[in-house]
């Protein structure tokens, strides 16, 4: 590279070749496309999207933001779209349900600069509670829907999208799964324009106020324009035909490029009619002539079968009694996430060849690696101490952030789980109906992302639930983005600066809802924790306590980062008890050959493993 | 199975924090600088926070971007466990390189407490046999070891890109791999992650030496 520009992917050099992350081809392809204002709410696997953005918002000249939610995301960058930018907005597949009813009303009243939702898909939930299918949005809310292979698709499908989002007044979704998000490719730049769009805000309230009569007008319009959009698709190039042989192949997603490979190894080119679906509404010209030429039909996709669906329909259309294979026909599993065995022993399968021989290698037993709270993380010491108090009985609902990981052995810190902000109304309804105090937690991210109306909520019908709100400072589990959770609440020095925004404070926000009872306090000082929890535990209502530590991983990122104290175990006193890890799970403290040790390496002397070993065996 | 003449499936294994997905990066630019089609792809829940991380590196291969069972031509195993967890990609082809210094999971050590006394950790011995198992082409070295040598624990991945091109397997002089990389390696480190990577090299050198006269 060697020029001072802040990523490779700024470059304007059309026709350079490089190797991109999905994600990072999404960008691209905005950039391109001259995207002005970009917002996102982190979420795996679409992280990379948000923060590449941020990372080159200034030198590519567009507005950024972390929303504080992926409603609010779609909503800013929907009104800018109205004043004429074109805008993007980034999320997981999950983060379009928060947006729903935005979301659901926005293609009625149209687009004037183009814009594009990301919603990254996660079949088998490999980082998420469900594994929803959101293509369905395109016929139930009228989205034009792309559905990348490769990151190549992912960079000059985000560029049309913004074509296409004009062109119709729709705005578009594009939806990456997992493996192509987090797949580097080889990927061909086009180039940037030269200049952006106008913007200005022209007043036109019947245009952009979906009241009743505006709404049933904009209903009817609607119809032509997403039959446009099939249209438009149409000629996009996304649906590539190869091959004229009679057994079909219809594919979407990251299954296209399984399918494709899978040819490609079997030497199968010449049997088969391979048709990539690269958006949906699939326009009907395209599967009718596809139907139409061949005899029979495998489609290859992943979650539901949508477009089994629609092939089955064309075929019925065209008067074509062909067999249509699929998920129905049990070829492909009905969940799931696919990968290249699955589709070469489906095509095998359709094509009657031999069942591919693999030599069965045996597999040892292997001890499992599942992801597990940091040494020294802040919300480990939270648990402890909340539990130590709460007692065994208690109902304790978590929220999605690292703190999920207090679920099982040994913390026992997650009852209930549902989504984003669910901890405190799920909390609310154990109260009432058990009459019993329950405990939320939740993250200092997840508080403002949607904790703030569940707890008013729960102050207004006065729910005997205690929220412990567990503030590191930064959305850590999707990759440490900034969080909007202020300095303000904390009791020690700033834990760097740079990336953390003005703030706000989540005691004030309490306190402003209602809240009487409002304790804000390090959960590594003892003695302020165990007052604070045993006042709440004893409390009327709903009451909140705060607990104020920074995440170690991100101080570490940060470089303000200093290892607090080294403790170590003296083999002399300690009398195998296990409590410190029965109690606490610190993977820096293991047991080898019936001993105990701490590993100076993993150890970040959080000191927590002292409070609880009762023969004072742990000293620094 | 058809292959493209100089194509090549690479497959990365660890732990999160070993740098598996850095090593693929490095791997991807490389070949990607040297004109070759790349795709690269990663699996990584939540690798923060020490969990089990691949990432594979197909060098002129075509556009999917897993592994098919048996897929693999070199598997870079930066972990005993983790190199053993790669077998479902490792047939008679394959070519294992594997650190034999373990990252102990932690969970063990908490079944182990609450009384499940016989999970323990497979002794390397075991591993290599399920290894040897499905190919003969195992090569080991105590990349750990090497990389503390070198100066930072945390030039595992280092030591073992070395010693992939050390061994020549892939046809390309170990010089040309340490100039690109000491292009893009951040100046403060590139004394230790050029002596990680020569410690790397001179294994892979004997390694081949052996393996040839085998
Ligand atoms: S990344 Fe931070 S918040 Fe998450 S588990 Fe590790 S220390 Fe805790
Ligand atoms: S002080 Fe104890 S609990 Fe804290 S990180 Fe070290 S070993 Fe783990």
């Amino acid at each position: 590279m060697g020029t001072a520009l802040a990523h490779e992917i700024l470059q304007n050099s059309p026709g350079l070749t490089a190797c991109l992350l999905g994600n990072l081809a999404i960008v691209r392809g905005a950039l391109e496309a001259g995207v002005q204002l970009c917002t996102c709410y982190p979420g795996t696997p679409a992280s990379e999207v948000g923060d590449t953005l941020g990372r080159i918002a200034a030198d590519a000249d567009i507005h950024f933001e972390y929303s504080i939610n992926e409603k609010v995301a779609v909503e800013v960058a929907f009104g800018a779209c109205l004043a004429g930018a074109r805008t993007l907005s980034s999320m997981k597949h999950l983060g379009v349900n928060y947006a729903g009813d935005p979301l659901s009303t926005m293609p009625y009243v149209g687009v004037e600069g183009g814009m594009v939702i990301v919603s990254a898909g996660d079949p088998s939930a490999i980082t998420s509670p469900n594994e929803q299918d959101q293509r369905h949005l395109s016929p139930s809310l009228f989205y034009p829907i792309l559905d990348p292979a490769t990151p190549q698709d992912a960079l000059d499908m985000t560029r049309f999208g913004f074509e296409l989002s004009e062109q119709t007044r729709l705005p578009v979704i594009l939806r990456p799964t997992t493996r192509v998000c987090h797949t580097g490719g080889m990927v061909e730049f086009g180039s940037l324009p030269e200049k952006k769009r106008e913007i200005a805000f022209e007043k036109d309230p019947s245009r952009y106020v979906p009241i009743p009569i505006n709404a049933r007008r904009m209903r009817q319009e609607l119809i032509e324009r997403y039959a446009r959009a099939a249209e438009l698709l149409s000629r996009s190039g996304f649906f590539p035909r190869t091959g004229e042989g009679k057994h079909g192949i219809v594919a979407s997603g990251v299954g296209y490029a399984y399918a494709s490979q899978a040819i490609h190894d079997l030497g199968i080119a010449d049997r088969v009619s391979l048709l990539q679906i690269g958006g949906y509404p699939i326009p009907g010209r395209i599967l009718d002539d596809f139907v139409r030429s061949v005899e029979s039909i495998l489609v290859v996709e992943e979650l539901t079968p949508f477009v089994e669906e629609r092939v089955t329909l064309a075929a019925f259309h065209a008067d074509r009694r062909i067999p249509i294979y699929g998920k129905r026909s049990r070829h492909f599993p009905l969940a799931g996430e696919y990968d290249p065995d699955l589709v070469e022993d489906a095509l095998r399968t359709y094509l009657g060849l031999a069942k591919r021989e693999r030599p069965a290698v045996p597999v040892p037993d292997l001890p499992p690696r599942p992801p597990v709270l940091c040494p020294g993380c802040p919300h480990r010491t939270s648990f402890y101490y909340v539990r130590k108090i709460f007692g065994k009985q208690t109902v304790y609902c978590n929220d999605i952030g690292c703190y999920t990981l207090g679920y099982g052995e040994p913390l026992h810190s997650c009852d209930l789980l549902l989504c984003m902000g669910a901890s405190i109304s799920q909390a609310t309804a154990i109260a009432r109906v058990t009459g019993e105090r329950t405990v939320a937690y939740l993250g200092d991210s997840t508080f403002f992302h949607s904790g703030l109306t569940p707890l008013a909520n729960a102050v207004t019908n006065g729910d005997k639930v205690t929220v412990i709100v567990l503030n590191n400072y930064v959305t850590a589990m999707t990759g440490f983005q900034p969080s909007i959770a202020a300095q303000a609440d904390a009791p020690s020095p700033p834990v760097g600066e740079g990336r953390r925004s003005a703030g706000l404070s989540i005691e004030q926000a309490a306190r402003g809802l209602g809240v009487q009872e409002v304790f804000s306090v390090d959960q590594f000082d003892e003695e302020s924790t165990v007052a604070a929890l045993r006042q709440v535990k004893t409390g009327d209502g709903v009451n909140v306590v705060i607990f104020n530590s920074a995440c170690v991983v991100h101080e570490k990122q940060l470089g303000v980062y200093r290892k607090r104290r080294q403790f170590a175990i003296d083999q002399e006193a300690c009398t195998q008890c296990s409590l410190c890890i029965r109690m606490l799970g610190c993977p820096a403290i293991h047991v080898h050959e019936e001993r105990f040790y701490i590993d100076e390496n993993l150890c970040e002397g959080c000191g927590l493993c002292v409070r609880v070993c009762k023969q004072h065996a742990i000293l620094r | 199975m058809e292959r493209s003449p100089g194509s090549c499936r690479i497959l990365i294994a660890g732990t999160g924090g070993q740098g598996v997905i850095t090593a693929a990066h490095l791997l991807a630019d490389f070949f990607v600088q040297r004109g070759r089609k790349v795709v690269s792809g990663q699996l990584h829940g939540m690798a923060q926070r020490g969990g089990a991380v691949q990432a594979t590196v197909m060098i002129d291969c075509g556009i999917g971007p897993q592994l098919s069972s048996g897929g693999a031509d070199v598997v870079l195993g930066l972990e005993p466990v983790e190199t053993a967890r790669a077998l479902p990609s490792i047939s008679s082809k394959t070519t294992v390189f594997m650190n034999t210094a373990a990252v102990i999971p932690y969970l063990l050590s908490l079944q182990y407490v609450l009384g499940e006394k016989s999970a323990h950790y497979p002794s390397i011995e075991e591993l290599q046999q399920a290894i040897r198992g499905a190919t003969s082409r195992l090569v080991v070295l105590d990349a750990t070891a090497l990389a503390k040598r070198a100066g930072s624990i945390r030039t595992v991945n280092v030591v073992m890109l070395g010693c992939l091109f050390g061994s020549g397997l892939l046809g390309i002089a170990a010089e040309q791999f340490l100039d690109a990389f000491m292009r893009t390696a951040p100046p403060r480190l590139a004394d230790v992650n050029r002596q990680a990577y020569l410690y790397g090299v001179e294994s892979g050198e004997s390694l081949a030496v052996s393996k040839e006269a085998q």
